[in-house]
């Protein structure tokens, strides 16, 4: 303990607290067992006198702040101290809500709140204010991949806003695929007909701005750092690079249409038989006037759209999802033809029309209005006619099966993400083998094959691979409902339909958001302030090289990649790539890893803090450790309904499960605790572990931890791991009160001193 | 007296859902001055009272929590709560407001201690849980409010139980005689993050939900099985309090209906698919669900989760629109009539008169506020949603003001308008030097 | 079949949807139709179509224009609106219904068979005789119209309600030979025929 640390203990005897605990014994055990430069008790701490009385104590030179008074949830506002380390015993909402107000409970519930003093001021002892690396700098200059419209999108609004960028297109022009189109379906009212594309517009505006330099027919050959600090080379075509350097990254790297060569019952051979982007090309050469077909240059009086071609289909090589702007896209087409002659036949062929919000169903009735036939059917084959393919299709709402040529043929083919190989794919496959799921083994080994193929788009320098990883279909996009731009690599945002199968309307919406999130990276990782969930955190992991055996576990273990290799193979912390989770902390088994004010220390003297009664006390004790983000906060709902829980239990909120160090169980454990409850967000394919990974760790590591208690002749039943999530209020309670009747059932601890 | 500071600097984000608190936060977390208004006693918007989300059926109010711990650890950012923008003048880079503040009848002072809730006695409709049970007149509006402040119903003032709940804080945060304010706001910024509401399904006349007690809307549903809503999170039928193991959810509930809304409200197709499961998590293979539909719009990847549910022998697909809800009268089921569209041309009879437990309407999204009405200058569609549009100056639409959007793609548009309002403050900071 | 039918096969060939918008009543609203099935589920007549509403306009988008024009069903709608009101496209498919079976039978396709275009032609044929319903006609005309001995049988069957007409004044017997007509009964044959030849010049024109 550093000697110009000088902590202070306040204890509230408001809301009930007063009443039902000796909170002179409390204060006693703060200065006597907790050893705190001072203790005070306020009738009310959360009022203006209370919080004076803390200001004016830190003003005298308390630098740390211990409050003994409700969840650390609660009363924010008033326990909003500047410049110290405050750590809160939970008394309100961890003990006297949770404990019946009898006399019978009064002994155990006071036992309950001297133990949450204990722990915080031991926990505080191992606090320090954290400061920030200096690791990277304010570089307000955006790497934008990609110059289609998202690309373009994003660095003219970043820009707007007084960011510089820098595009890379590998092609020899901006606009992307979106370049490629006749018109765009609208984004504005009254959503009626096509409009211009925008590119153009979007061209002039960036070759007019200062801030914003485009590299054509050029790559990402290799990205290294960190948000604040990222190098890029950029190699050109000519056989030149340029190294620059920014302080976050876009990839807006699109996608490619769907190959509709591997759609064969669909004649693609057929000249007369084109995709959505083919039917792009011939609008856009009669830029007006009639559409000729491919096969003989006749003018298009008749045809066929088929939707989801290749697409919202289990077949193998088909893509399973769907693209979502095809529906809109097709009836923008049907209008090319419409635009110029009314009397051409334009069918859409349509299992479910999608064209939602305000907009779409305009744009749908709008197609209606201009006569375009909308049959509800599915495609079966398309067969060379006499004049044109010969289309045999189902006419689900007239039960029939029809066959009828047309002069052309579109097919609505998807989006397949233009992404880099999945970087975790081979850690994915060696699971599944390691599990003996050969179905899984047999998908991923064919998804390894197409990754390996890929060429990476980033050439990212980290451990963890060269690429962005994907959440499903080889889409880049966030796992979170609520956080779209959640990314698993700090700094770097996609943008587009790399993410998701979107439209251009969506698509700019993304780039500008984007944009945002690339612009709050800068300006955040230059104060080394963490970026989402953990905002504004300014702790970052702390590592003592003495002590570490190069084991890895850190670098393979962290959910963002942020943990390199220097070259004599220790692990290299990237501060602003760092998420604050402390995954790293719980894998790495010397433990030395550890946060300014989160740490192995600060919880493991926390746990040790706890007073254990001896084994024939019948007073056992547990831990739980809690989810900071979903099991606290349901524990804390739990008390304003006024459930009750054991008193023997001791919960202790991590950052996250996968912070959790099998060293403080053993610790536990070998002090006497009779058991451990570790409570942790869902995991698996739809987890909702904010950290990514944290959850599934930690479960992973508590599955060894029998071996453990084994070798300590303990019942594994002493340990559990459950997931749970923030509405379980009422099953928590029950999982803490059965681990209590467990322990009843197979009795104390011998470890008790 | 409510005090903020504002400039012409400063974003004003008015709505405190998700759309909002993501604008604010997004906004604040680049270091911009930033002043949160929700008209509501708290945070969370409609989000908060939605069960699950789809398609990952993970729970909106762990990401209510994040946003929250955001919130309380920003500085930035300022939140008035009973607030509402009554008018607005000026152009971007500088604007004036003018915002009313309803009484809360308690202080800063308020622990969330409860005392003043065990106190009184009157109770009112609950308007969290779409007045589906009561609540007192005292009360904090749901477990996760934020501010966590208790509020007194105004139509409590003057009664003896107003008293009783001053008598029993013990921290003297109780002031029933708090008085409306109005304040004057500058601000370079505004973004519009209101929101929606659910479409009034007393107008579908042909439902009967004005008329049947076991039609009920989507949006109630997600209540009735939340742990902590009004049926305690029991999927009962509000007639007689039978389990409701048979469901019908009708789509286009006043939605894509030139007598209604004419547009699509994009998210209902994807909410039923996820309460479709609702049945089965409580009664497993007894749980039964019918999707009434016209087309089903599970756009993009929300593909895979209409597929997951289609292979779930529980859930069944008609396509229909319904015509009309009867009732049985000894069973107090309704009974939905109209014809099966797939059936045409088999020579099967189309028709159908299908009783179900309960009935579901997917009702549809509307804008929250009328923005044509208040004359805010902005660009607003013929459904009511304001349009993205140079012409509207430093005012942007977050989320649903802006469409019918679905949470993600709402967070999406509001992080995006985060960034719009940004380039307006920057410019007035550089103009400024 | 009418030569007008033989014109417009020609004219619109596959384009029957076309054929309908620009010919029958109210028709350019049938491609604004989204297959949602509300009409047929709100329409009484359900047990006894052969093609719901929103059926025939899908025959009428897959070309079946022999089958829509010919058939039974618009013949059935008896104007209860309940369609169009619940139509969420706003379709007033009623006046549809009435169209189409108006366009059928100036084309000569209808149904002969099919009662209410049976009664129409006889109220028609009626009426045109004297410019006014000569209700005593029209009521034996139907009743004899599937035979005599059925007219016989349904006469019986309906002689308690013919004589309380008749006794309290509402039906006069004598109008069996001839009855009352309109005063200028030339000047209304002549005007008929005008309409005859406005409205085969305005079909000539589409044609």
């Amino acid at each position: 303990m550093a000697a110009d640390k000088k902590i202070g203990a306040y204890i509230c005897k408001g809301c009930g607290l007063g009443e039902r605990l000796d909170c002179n014994q409390l204060e006693k055990i703060a200065k006597t067992e907790g050893k705190v430069a001072l203790a005070k008790q306020h009738d009310f701490l959360c009022s203006q006198a209370g919080v004076e009385m803390i200001k004016a104590d830190i003003s005298e030179g308390v630098t740390h702040v211990m409050i003994g008074a409700c969840s650390r949830r609660a009363k924010t506002e008033a326990f909003n101290f500047t410049g110290v380390a405050i750590a809160r015993a939970n008394l309100r909402e961890g003990v006297i809500w949770v404990r019946p107000d009898t006399d019978d409970a009064r002994e155990t519930t006071q036992e309950m709140a001297n133990d949450y003093i204990r722990m915080s001021c031991a926990e505080i002892k191992f606090m320090t204010q954290p400061e920030t690396s200096g690791e990277q700098g304010l570089i307000k200059h955006i790497l934008v991949v990609g110059g289609g419209i998202t690309g373009m999108t994003s660095a003219l609004e970043a820009a707007k806003a007084g960011y510089n960028v820098s595009i890379v297109e590998k092609q020899a022009q901006l606009g992307g695929a979106a370049g490629q189109l006749f018109k765009r379906i609208p984004v504005r009212a009254p959503y009626q007909h096509p409009a211009d594309t925008g590119i153009a517009e979007l061209a002039t505006a960036i070759a007019a701005s200062d801030k914003i330099k485009v590299y054509l027919n050029a790559t990402v050959t290799r990205t290294s750092g960190a948000p604040g600090r990222f190098s890029a080379d950029i190699s050109q075509e000519s056989g030149s690079t340029v190294t620059e350097q920014f302080g976050a990254i876009i990839q807006a790297s699109g996608f490619k249409p769907y190959d509709m060569n591997q759609l064969t019952e669909f004649n693609p051979d057929n000249a007369d038989v084109v995709d959505q982007l083919g039917l792009e090309a011939l609008a856009k050469a009669a830029n007006g006037a009639a559409i000729k077909r491919p096969s003989d240059g006749k003018a298009v009086q008749n045809v066929l759209f088929i939707q989801c071609a290749g697409q919202r289909s289990q077949k193998p090589g088909h893509l399973s999802y769907c693209s979502g702007h095809c529906c809109s896209t097709s009836i923008k087409q049907a209008m090319y033809f419409k635009q110029y002659n009314p009397d051409i036949q334009t069918t859409v062929l349509f299992t479910d029309l999608r064209t939602p919000g305000a907009g779409g169903e305009n744009f749908y009735r709008s197609g209606q209005d201009q006569c375009v036939t909308f049959l509800k059917g599915i495609a079966e084959s398309v067969t060379p006619g006499k004049t044109g393919p010969k289309v045999k299709f189902d006419n689900l709402l007239l039960n029939e099966t029809v066959e009828q040529e047309f002069d052309l043929v579109v097919l609505a083919t998807g989006m397949v993400p233009n992404s880099g190989p999945n970087p975790y794919l081979e850690q994915e496959l060696a699971l599944a083998k390691e599990k003996k799921e050969t179905e899984k083994v047999v998908v991923l080994e064919q998804e390894l094959v197409f990754e390996k193929s890929k060429a990476s788009i980033l050439n990212l320098d980290y451990r963890q691979g060269t690429d962005m990883p994907q959440l499903v279909h080889g889409f880049t996009d966030s796992h979170f409902i609520c956080f779209p731009y959640e990314t698993r690599r700090t700094g770097i945002y996609t943008a587009g339909p790399v993410r998701r199968p979107m439209d251009i309307g969506q698509a700019m919406d993304d780039a500008t958001g984007a944009a945002l999130k690339a612009i709050q990276a800068i300006e955040n990782s230059a104060l080394g302030r963490a970026a989402h969930p953990r905002s504004g955190d300014l702790s970052y992991p702390k590592f003592r090289k003495e002590g570490c055996t190069q084991c890895k576990r850190c670098t393979v273990e962290c959910p963002f990649g942020a943990i390199n290799e220097d070259e004599q193979r220790y692990p290299q912390f990237n501060e602003a790539r760092c998420r604050r989770c402390g995954t790293c902390m719980g894998a790495c088994p010397v433990r030395v890893i550890s946060f300014d004010n989160y740490s192995v220390d600060s919880v493991g003297q926390a746990i040790k803090a706890v007073d254990i009664p001896d084994e024939f006390s019948e007073k056992p004790r547990i831990l739980v450790l809690a989810c900071e983000n979903d099991a606290y906060p349901a524990l804390d709902m739990a008390a304003m309904n006024r459930s009750e829980y054991s008193a023997f239990v001791r919960v202790i909120p991590v950052r996250c499960l996968g912070s959790v160090n099998t060293i403080w169980l053993t610790d536990a454990l070998n002090s006497g605790y009779d058991g451990a409850v570790l409570l942790g967000c869902q995991k698996g394919d739809n987890y909702q572990c904010h950290f990514v990974k944290g959850s599934e760790m930690a479960h992973y590591r508590m599955s060894k931890i029998g071996d453990t208690l084994t070798q300590l002749n303990l019942e594994t039943e002493r340990v559990e791991t459950h997931e749970v999530a923030i509405t379980d209020i009422q099953r928590i309670p029950e999982i803490i009160n059965n681990m209590a009747k467990t322990i009843e059932k197979i009795g104390m601890s011998p470890f008790k001193f | 007296m409510t005090e903020v500071v504002a400039t012409n600097q400063t974003i004003v984000v008015v709505g405190g859902g998700i759309s909002g608190m993501t604008a604010a936060l997004e906004a604040a977390e680049c270091g911009k001055q930033v002043i949160l208004i929700e008209k509501n006693p708290s945070l969370g918007g409609r989000v908060s009272q939605l069960y699950k989300y789809f398609p990952k059926l993970c729970f909106p109010t762990c990401g209510l929590e994040i946003n929250l711990r955001r919130i309380k650890a920003n500085p930035n950012i300022s939140l008035l709560t009973l607030a509402e923008v009554t008018a607005v003048s000026g152009q971007a880079g500088d604007y004036s407001l003018t915002v009313k503040i309803a009484p809360r009848y308690i202080n800063s002072n308020c622990t969330a201690c409860g005392a003043c809730a065990d106190a009184v006695e009157s109770t009112f409709p609950n308007e969290f849980n779409y007045n589906l049970n009561q609540r007192k007149g005292a009360y904090l509006p749901f477990n996760m409010a934020y501010p966590q402040r208790f509020v007194i119903d105004p139509r409590m003032i003057g009664t003896a139980d107003a008293d009783k709940a001053k008598a029993a804080c013990k921290f003297e945060a109780i002031d029933l005689d708090m008085q409306p304010e109005e304040l004057k706001l500058k601000a370079g910024a505004i973004i519009w993050a209101t929101g929606w509401q659910p479409y009034d399904a007393n107008k579908i006349q042909p439902y009967g939900y004005d008329r049947f007690a076991n039609v009920i809307t989507s949006v109630e549903l997600e209540r009735m099985m939340d742990p902590q809503g009004p049926t305690g999170g029991k999927l009962v039928r509000p007639s007689d309090g039978k389990e409701a193991k048979d469901i019908a959810f009708i789509q286009c509930a006043g939605s894509r209906d030139r007598n209604y809304l004419k547009h699509c409200s994009r998210i209902c197709c994807m909410a039923s698919l996820k309460q479709s499961t609702y049945p089965r998590e409580k009664f497993g293979a007894e749980g039964k669900s019918t999707i009434y539909y016209i087309d089903i719009r599970a756009i993009d990847r929300f593909e895979d989760f209409y597929q997951k549910v289609q292979a779930d022998t529980t859930v069944n697909f008609i396509k229909s629109k319904v015509a009309s809800i009867t009732l049985d009268k000894a069973t107090q089921n309704p009974i939905l009539n109209g014809n099966d569209l797939e059936k045409s041309g088999t020579g099967k009879d189309m028709r159908y008169s299908n009783a179900h437990d309960l009935v579901v309407l997917a009702v549809g999204m509307q804008p929250s506020v009328d923005f044509k009405a208040m004359n805010l200058g902005l660009s607003v569609n013929d459904e009511g949603f304001i349009e993205l549009d140079p012409a509207n100056g430093g005012q942007f639409a977050a989320g649903c003001a802006s469409d019918a959007l679905d949470v993600n793609r709402a967070v999406q548009n509001a992080t995006a308008s985060a960034l719009r309002a940004i380039q307006v403050i920057n410019q007035v900071a550089n103009a400024e030097g | 079949m009418s030569s007008v039918n033989t014109a417009m096969v020609e004219k619109y060939r596959n384009n029957f949807l076309k054929e309908v918008s620009d010919n029958v009543e109210e028709g350019e609203w049938v491609r604004m139709c989204m297959q949602c099935g509300v009409c047929s589920g709100s329409c009484p007549l359900g047990p006894h179509w052969e093609h719901p509403p929103q059926e025939l306009f899908m025959m009428i988008r897959a070309n079946k224009r022999e089958e829509v024009l010919s058939s039974t069903s618009m013949w059935m709608c008896t104007s209860c609106y309940n369609c169009m009101v619940r139509c969420p496209r706003e379709l007033p498919i009623t006046h549809i219904m009435h169209g189409l079976a108006h366009y059928a039978k100036r084309l000569g396709l209808a149904p002969k068979e099919q009662p209410t275009n049976k009664f129409s032609q006889m109220f028609w044929n009626n009426l045109v005789q004297t410019g006014r319903v000569n209700e005593l006609k029209l009521g034996l005309a139907l009743y004899f119209m599937n035979g005599f001995s059925e007219g016989i049988k349904m006469s019986m069957k309906m002689r308690p309600i013919g004589q309380g007409m008749f006794f309290t004044g509402r039906m006069a017997p004598m109008e069996i030979l001839g009855g009352h007509g309109v005063k200028d009964q030339k000047g209304f044959h002549a005007m008929l025929k005008k309409a005859e030849e406005l409205e085969a010049a305005r079909v000539g024109a589409h044609v």
